[in-house]
């Protein structure tokens, strides 16, 4: 991971292009790969974007700090989508092939997870390893610890909430698939995260158990700095942006769980409606059998409501299945966001704690001793970093939500769509004259 | 061509003097609200123009109605709604429509209308009235009879009794029906006066010849069997589709949360802000459109409903047959007795148990004068009971043959109905699912520029 002085970190403050090391310049020595490698200062290539990848409609970049972006690179960005360009991207990370596998003492499920890379760090060109919910648990896990000043991705629900949903169903691991896929992709994305250790070991390491058994905490200075800040500052007021961030993050989740609890109440009375209609259509079959000449037009009108059933089933299916695990997903991620926002509270409590005690020591030469400004260096390091991941994040989730909500409206869309050709196409067996008595 | 029933005491009208227009195929419903479409074909179009004996034709419509207070007969005050009949008479010339009478009269008085042509029309399948109190009710809709939804979809329903009633070839004729258009005053009087309440069939002789009936036609046992089915299918269709109008309510009126939660989340977003406060507005759109759905699938129920009950008429008919077909058999087992006893009296051969041999046997023998007087008084009653039997016989031909011919009328009748009732349904579904999808595609729209 990068090493060197705070200022070096990629996503921080203004600098020139050749100020700014290869990401994994002068890192330590456990670093497994590449060594010494020379700071390079097209930094483009070697890493994938974030917050540079994104043109808004007005044309402005992002407001966030100001990385050096190369005017090609710009020039590439000019959709909205996030699809990050083939060209610039260097890491491709696939979850897919679930498999199940019995044992003694468990079942559990595993997934293939594929990576192709050009990346130095990279030993070869493509790997595939299997791992299962654990192992992601594990990588989100030294993620947190290793990158305290960044935003973490959440990972789908360790255990099923709602009382009998079987684990192993194909629906619930296919849900979960997809999320652990966006899981690695929104890390790859990531143009800090991307580049952790332990997200390189998850991607190709061939036996994960050994390696977590080694407990290699590789941290970023910050990070190892960020950890041992105790609790016990008490923040006195968090700067504006801050509050801001976590005022719209409260807020936000609120409005999340609102419309999720409203998805979960239509589904229930779609279900509820669709139990009746299963008992409505077959209603008409049994008169049909009653008539001559109304038959036909009466067992047509009970295969359409059958047709309209199995309509409505696929669409509360699509429903539980695609959309309440992303609303879930956003909702956690929030959470985990607040508590990131607290922790940078308290870098910042202790920081200003420790500048009141300096300014409290009136002997003191009016020079700032070295720890105080190592807090601050900590203290704005922080913000920086969060910064910027809020800024990539209010994009993604705006792309997210935009994909989202098309997809719930389509999904009704072709629900409504597949019930009109079944109605249109009756039409003319009601008309029907019938010749013979 | 039918016939009037043969019992001279049931032709109550003298003769064509007041023609009673046979209204025309094309009836216009002059409705207070929007035409219905269902009712303007009528029933029985195709035969009424080869029929249309007279001159002139009428237009009935039930027009308005209103809530009254009033006295019933325990001179307690009650609240009822009374119905405005109006009855034009179309000029042949120009078609031009002139309003010959005007007369305002409550739900009790067309069940009295009802259950008078039930007696003196036995064999005729007898349109039935809008339901008394609401029935298959979901929840939005009101069980009370004062509701004016409930109060408009009876003014429409008594309106189709009548027209049904008026093409009717045999019914339309009656003058009690006539009357019932056209004398507002007295005409509960007129009619208990025809004394159809004592000619009515006891419920429980009909019960009884529906077990006991050993031979009845066969074609009335099966049409029994189908009108038992017919009304126990659609009494099930409209449980469960009044069911079905419930969670379908439910479904439309939760998605207008999504219009609040929308509209707030708003607030707080800076790019997706009006991209999400206008689908939610469309989700708004989406959750009252249920309303007039629901409203026009009422209709249909009205539809079924009709034939829930003229299922009961069918009903009637095939009683009426057993009750005469019993009767008769009746009849011919008593003359078979009588005779019996006569041959008896005559050769002197007791076969049969009879209290005259049993009070012989204790009391002595009588004698030959009083067997001789037996005798002529069995051979009378035999004599009598013959020519009963032949016109009572008669008089069962008669009625399985204009009933048939009523039946099979009816038949084609419901079939176009509930043909029409079915396309309309169709018509109504494709249309929910075109406003779906508009709904939708909108708020797609609105999605795509979050």
């Amino acid at each position: 991971m990068s090493g060197g002085p705070p200022k070096a970190l990629p996503s921080t403050g203004p600098h020139s292009l050749r100020d700014m090391p290869h990401p994994l310049a002068g890192s330590s020595s456990e670093e497994a790969v590449g060594g010494d490698s020379t700071p390079s200062p097209d930094l483009l290539t070697a890493r994938s974007f974030g917050d540079k990848d994104l043109i808004l409609p007005n044309g402005s970049t992002p407001a966030g700090p100001a990385s050096p972006a190369s005017s090609s690179s710009l020039l590439n960005r000019l959709q909205l989508d996030d699809d990050i360009d083939g060209e610039t991207r260097d890491l491709f990370v696939t979850v897919d092939d679930p498999k199940k596998h019995v044992c003694t003492m468990e079942t559990y499920i595993t997934y293939r997870i594929t990576t192709k890379s050009t990346r130095v760090e990279f030993d070869l060109p493509e790997y595939s390893v299997r791992r299962r919910y654990q192992d992601f648990d594990w990588l989100r896990n030294k993620l947190e610890e290793s990158q305290p000043t960044h935003l973490i991705p959440p990972l789908p629900e360790k255990f099923v909430v709602k009382g009998v949903v079987d684990r192993f169903s194909e629906e619930f691991v296919e849900t979960r698939r997809k999320a652990l896929d966006k899981f690695l992709k929104r890390i790859t994305d990531h143009p800090v995260l991307s580049f952790n250790e332990h997200f390189n070991v998850f991607l190709t390491a061939k036996d994960l158990n050994a390696h977590k058994k080694q407990g290699m905490a590789l941290l970023t200075r910050v990070g190892e700095s960020v950890k041992h800040v105790t609790g016990g500052y008490k923040l006195r007021s968090r700067p504006l942006e801050f509050a801001a961030i976590g005022e719209y993050l409260d807020t936000f989740a609120l409005k999340l769980g609102t419309i999720d609890r409203i998805a979960q109440r239509i589904i229930k009375e779609e279900i509820e409606y669709l139990v009746e209609l299963r008992e409505y259509g077959p209603v008409y079959s049994t008169w049909s059998a009653l008539e001559g000449e109304l038959a036909e037009p009466l067992e047509g009108v009970s295969a359409c409501i059958g047709n309209c059933s199995t309509a409505l089933e696929e669409l509360t299916e699509d429903m539980t299945e695609d959309f309440l695990p992303v609303l879930r997903e956003y909702i956690l991620y929030s959470d985990s966001m607040k508590s990131v926002l607290k922790k940078r509270d308290q870098v910042q409590a202790e920081y200003e704690a420790k500048l009141e005690a300096v300014a409290l020591r009136k002997e003191e030469r009016p020079k700032v001793p070295a720890d105080v400004e190592k807090c601050q260096d900590r203290m704005e390091c922080f913000n920086a970093d969060l910064k910027a991941d809020m800024e990539r994040w209010q994009n993604s989730k705006r792309q997210d939500f935009r994909q989202l909500l098309m997809g719930m409206a389509d999904k009704n869309i072709q629900y409504y769509e597949k019930c009109l050709m079944a109605w249109e196409s009756i039409i003319p067996l009601l008309q029907e004259k019938q010749e013979a008595k | 061509m039918e016939q009037a029933p043969l019992d001279p005491e049931r032709r109550l009208q003298p003769a064509p003097l007041e023609p009673l227009g046979l209204p025309d195929a094309g009836l216009e419903s002059v409705v207070g609200e929007e035409a219905e479409g269902p009712r303007d074909e009528g029933p029985g179009d195709g035969t009424m123009t080869e029929n249309n004996f007279w001159l002139k034709k009428i237009e009935i419509s039930v027009s308005e109605a209103e809530k009254r207070t009033g006295r019933n007969a325990m001179n307690m005050q009650e609240t009822y709604t009374a119905y405005l009949i109006e009855t034009r008479s179309v000029e042949h010339i120009d078609g031009q429509s002139v309003l010959t009478d005007s007369l305002w009269r409550r739900y009790s008085e067309f069940e009295l209308l009802r259950n008078y042509l039930l007696v003196y029309y036995p064999h005729i399948v007898v349109p039935p009235l809008p339901e008394k109190r609401a029935e298959f009710v979901w929840h939005k809709l009101s069980a009370d009879n004062m509701d004016p939804d409930f109060v408009e979809r009876r003014r429409i329903g008594l309106e189709n009794f009548l027209l049904r009633v008026a093409s009717h070839p045999i019914l339309c004729r009656d003058k009690i029906f006539y009357l019932f258009l056209t004398q507002e005053g007295n005409w509960k009087e007129t009619v208990n006066e025809t004394g159809f309440q004592l000619k009515a069939d006891s419920r429980l002789k009909a019960l009884n010849a529906t077990f006991r009936v050993k031979n009845p036609d066969k074609r009335f046992t099966e049409l029994k069997h189908y009108s038992d089915e017919l009304q126990s299918v659609i009494s099930h269709l409209l449980r469960v589709r009044a069911r079905v109008a419930d969670r379908l309510y439910g479904v439309y009126k939760v998605h207008g949360n999504y219009g609040r939660v929308f509209s707030e989340w708003s607030a707080i977003e800076k790019e997706m802000g009006d991209g999400l406060q206008s689908a939610g507005h469309h989700m708004d759109v989406y959750a009252s459109s249920i309303d007039d759905i629901l409203e026009d699938e009422e209709h249909y129920a009205d539809q079924l409903k009709e034939y829930l009950f003229y299922a009961e008429a069918l009903r009637a008919v095939c009683r009426k047959h057993e009750l005469m077909q019993y009767d008769l058999e009746m009849a011919a087992q008593d003359l078979a007795s009588k005779k019996q006893q006569c041959e008896e009296l005559a050769t002197g051969t007791v076969r049969t148990f009879s209290l005259k041999g049993m009070t012989t046997k204790l009391f002595g023998q009588e004698t030959p004068e009083q067997r001789e007087a037996r005798i002529k008084v069995l051979e009378e009653q035999i004599n009598e009971g013959e020519q009963q039997l032949k016109s009572k016989n008669q008089e069962g031909r008669e009625f399985v043959k204009n009933a048939w011919a009523d039946i099979e009328r009816f038949k084609e009748q419901k079939n176009h109905d509930l043909k029409e009732a079915l396309i309309s349904y169709a018509v109504m579904q494709i249309s929910m699912c075109k406003k779906g999808i508009q709904v939708w595609t909108n708020a797609k729209e609105c999605f795509s520029k979050m």
